[in-house]
């Protein structure tokens, strides 16, 4: 073929192509005039949205107000926490895992105040040993308690397991002065004896060791490392008494993680045995499994 | 030159030589000798490593103890193999950077003890004045219970031990209930003793009334002394062989008292009650009055004696210390259950 022949050749290819597009729009015109489809007329509303997907986060940033030993410490380097412990750490690590969330960042919020008083939150949940206030509840999402604030019981060494409210109001108890405990103390009704306030828990125990004190009544989440090499000086952590509340993890609203998760994560962890385990190991005993007293 | 000229050249001197003095802290040269610091009993104690660079020494402490000083009961608190990662000293702080083990664990003591270690030591090296530590990079908040390090730490914290007090050994007679809040003099008196009596029955250690180091440990650990029998209401227990009456309030020990019974077996043994009460009863045998007497079977009496020895004595009554012969009295109303046993018969 020579160089003229192949010119002709292809004019003529492309004069084939504008015929079919010509025919094409023709074909289209008449096809509108009979009648399309309604959602193909240009007068009709638009194309409803399809639903917005969240892409999974990659990770689940944590923010930490550090300094208790137990429930969360740590090392600090420009705000990241780059070494983190606690049951509070292990907590948000478990939850992350039950939301398929592959890596947990942690980072330093001082002071512990700005948890959640921080207008802009680069974090999405907040675990600071948080109560359930009102004034909390207006600025993040609550989950439900992983941790209880109940009270409980450590009776003097040879006394029989206590089986209701009414057992311990024949008991002399005792509480730590302006606890929760003493609070409790104070409301049980007709008590037989006046309950002993006392400043210390040095001297809390001496009283229960002792048999000054039959029982003494104790946050439930401190009673195990309060009674911790007691040994046989002390009787059992024997009940506990439902104080209401306990801590929740704080979920900053618009966040890449929706409270509603979280409560699931946590159900999943209390069914599955592993908020028990972590509680044996930070707490040395699992409050929620202490029987409560009515 | 004039006196002021002879003292700013003077003061330039001795600046330029603290100057001179500091630096060679701040190169981090420890000197010979230098005091590496581990735990013994729960109590810091130092050993001594030759001279080196701080570095040096840090590396000494996370080495730990030899094997001599291991046999000497000197162990660390810092966890085996723990990395150092880097030692820098700036204006007479020491910044000591470790690996994340070095808050592995969670033994409180433990961590406490192991920055403790760390700052005792870098604080031996002459011209350190504080002790920055970091874990992996990190400035540690809340890892060692009671430090501080967002800044330079000064001194390590003193183990706390507290040594009882008199005081402190009387309320725990009073809390165990051998003695009344009433002998809490502070000082070792004769209440204190016949408690101490009373304490060292119950206990089966050596009765002096003395109180030694033997019955101050033991007073530590002790918990409330429990009736021997079971029943309800108050009543009084009368063990022979402790020779010490329990004063007991549904089955809870509200007092134990130092008495002396009848020598060879002259108290009766048996369950009985209270039947007779005198503030002071005339004892035709013998002569005497007997205050505080409360007879629970025929001329046999809980009483008030100034003579109460260790061992039975009496020629049948229940003889009762002077401190709680009246207290006693009171408890034991008229009907009042009185079980009188040799607790080996038991």
């Amino acid at each position: 073929m020579t160089l003229h022949s192949a010119v002709r050749a292809l004019a003529g290819g492309l004069g084939i192509v504008a015929g079919l597009v010509g025919c094409a729009g023709v074909a289209a015109a008449v096809l509108v005039a009979l009648g399309l489809p309604a959602e193909s007329r240009a007068e009709d509303p638009p194309p409803a949205p399809a639903p917005v997907v969240q892409p999974r986060p990659t990770e689940l940033v944590v923010a930490l107000g550090l300094g208790d030993p137990v429930l969360q410490a740590g090392a600090v380097r420009d705000g990241e926490v780059v070494v983190a412990r606690g049951l509070e750490v292990d907590l948000a690590r478990e939850l992350a895992r039950r939301l398929s969330i592959p890596r947990v960042r942690f980072v330093y919020v001082r002071p512990g105040s700005r948890l959640l008083a921080a207008t802009v939150r680069p974090w999405a949940v907040t675990i600071a040993a948080i109560r359930p206030t009102k004034a909390v509840a207006s600025v993040a999402d609550l989950s439900n308690p992983y941790l209880g604030t109940d009270q409980a019981v450590v009776l003097r060494r040879d006394l029989p397991p206590l089986s209701s409210l009414g057992d311990l109001r024949r008991k002399v108890t005792c509480a730590l002065r302006g606890s929760d405990g003493a609070r409790v103390v104070a409301g049980l009704p007709a008590p037989a004896a006046r309950p002993l306030l006392v400043p210390s828990n040095d001297r809390l125990l001496e009283l229960v060791q002792t048999g000054t004190c039959d029982a003494a009544v104790v946050s439930a989440d401190g009673v195990g490392r309060l009674v911790a090499g007691k040994g046989g000086l002390l009787g059992p952590v024997s009940a506990r008494i439902e104080y209401g509340g306990g801590y929740v993890v704080a979920v900053t609203r618009g966040g890449p993680v929706a409270v509603a998760d979280v409560n699931r994560a946590l159900g999943q962890l209390r069914a599955d045995g592993t908020m028990h385990r972590l509680a044996r190991r930070w707490l040395g005993i699992d409050p929620s499994h202490l029987r409560p007293l009515r | 030159m004039t006196a002021p000229t002879r003292n700013s050249i003077a003061m330039k001197y001795s600046a330029f030589l603290a100057l001179a003095i500091s630096s060679l802290a701040i190169t981090g040269s420890a000197g010979a000798g230098v005091s590496v610091w581990f735990v013994a009993d729960g109590k810091p104690v130092s050993v001594t490593r030759s001279g080196t660079t701080v570095e040096r020494v840090v590396q000494q402490l996370l080495a730990g103890p030899t094997a001599a000083e291991r046999s000497r009961g000197v162990r660390s608190a810092v966890p085996r193999a723990t990395p150092l990662r880097s030692v820098r000293v700036s204006r007479r702080v020491a910044t000591v950077d470790l690996g994340a083990r070095f808050a592995a664990g969670r033994d409180e003591r433990s961590l406490q003890d192991r920055a403790g270690q760390l700052v005792r030591t870098l604080r031996s090296v002459p011209g350190i004045v504080g002790v920055r530590v970091l874990v992996d990079g990190g400035v540690p908040v809340g890892l060692f219970p009671g430090y501080d390090f967002r800044g330079p730490v000064t001194a390590a914290i003193e183990p706390v031990e507290h040594q009882p007090t008199i005081h402190d050994y009387q309320q725990r007679l009073v809390d165990l209930g051998f003695m009344a809040p009433s002998g809490l003099t502070g000082t070792v008196d004769d209440q204190t003793s016949t408690a101490v009596l009373g304490f060292q029955k119950w206990a089966n250690l050596p009765r002096d009334g003395v109180l030694g180091a033997g019955t101050m440990a033991a007073l530590l650990r002790a918990t409330r002394p429990e009736p021997l029998l079971r029943k309800p209401g108050r009543r009084i227990e009368v063990q022979l062989r402790r020779q010490l009456a329990l004063l007991i309030d549904d089955n809870k020990v509200v007092r134990a008292v130092h008495i002396s019974s009848g020598a060879y077996g002259k108290t009766p043994t048996g369950s009985f009650r209270v039947y007779r009460k005198e503030r002071y009863s005339w004892s035709v045998p013998f002569k005497v009055w007997l205050p505080w007497a409360s007879y629970f079977t025929g001329g046999v009496a809980f009483h008030e004696f100034g003579s109460v020895p260790t061992y039975a004595a009496s020629h049948g009554c229940v003889r009762v210390n002077h401190y709680d012969a009246e207290m006693l009295f009171g408890f034991a109303e008229t009907g009042t259950p009185v079980d009188v046993f040799d607790e080996a018969a038991l």
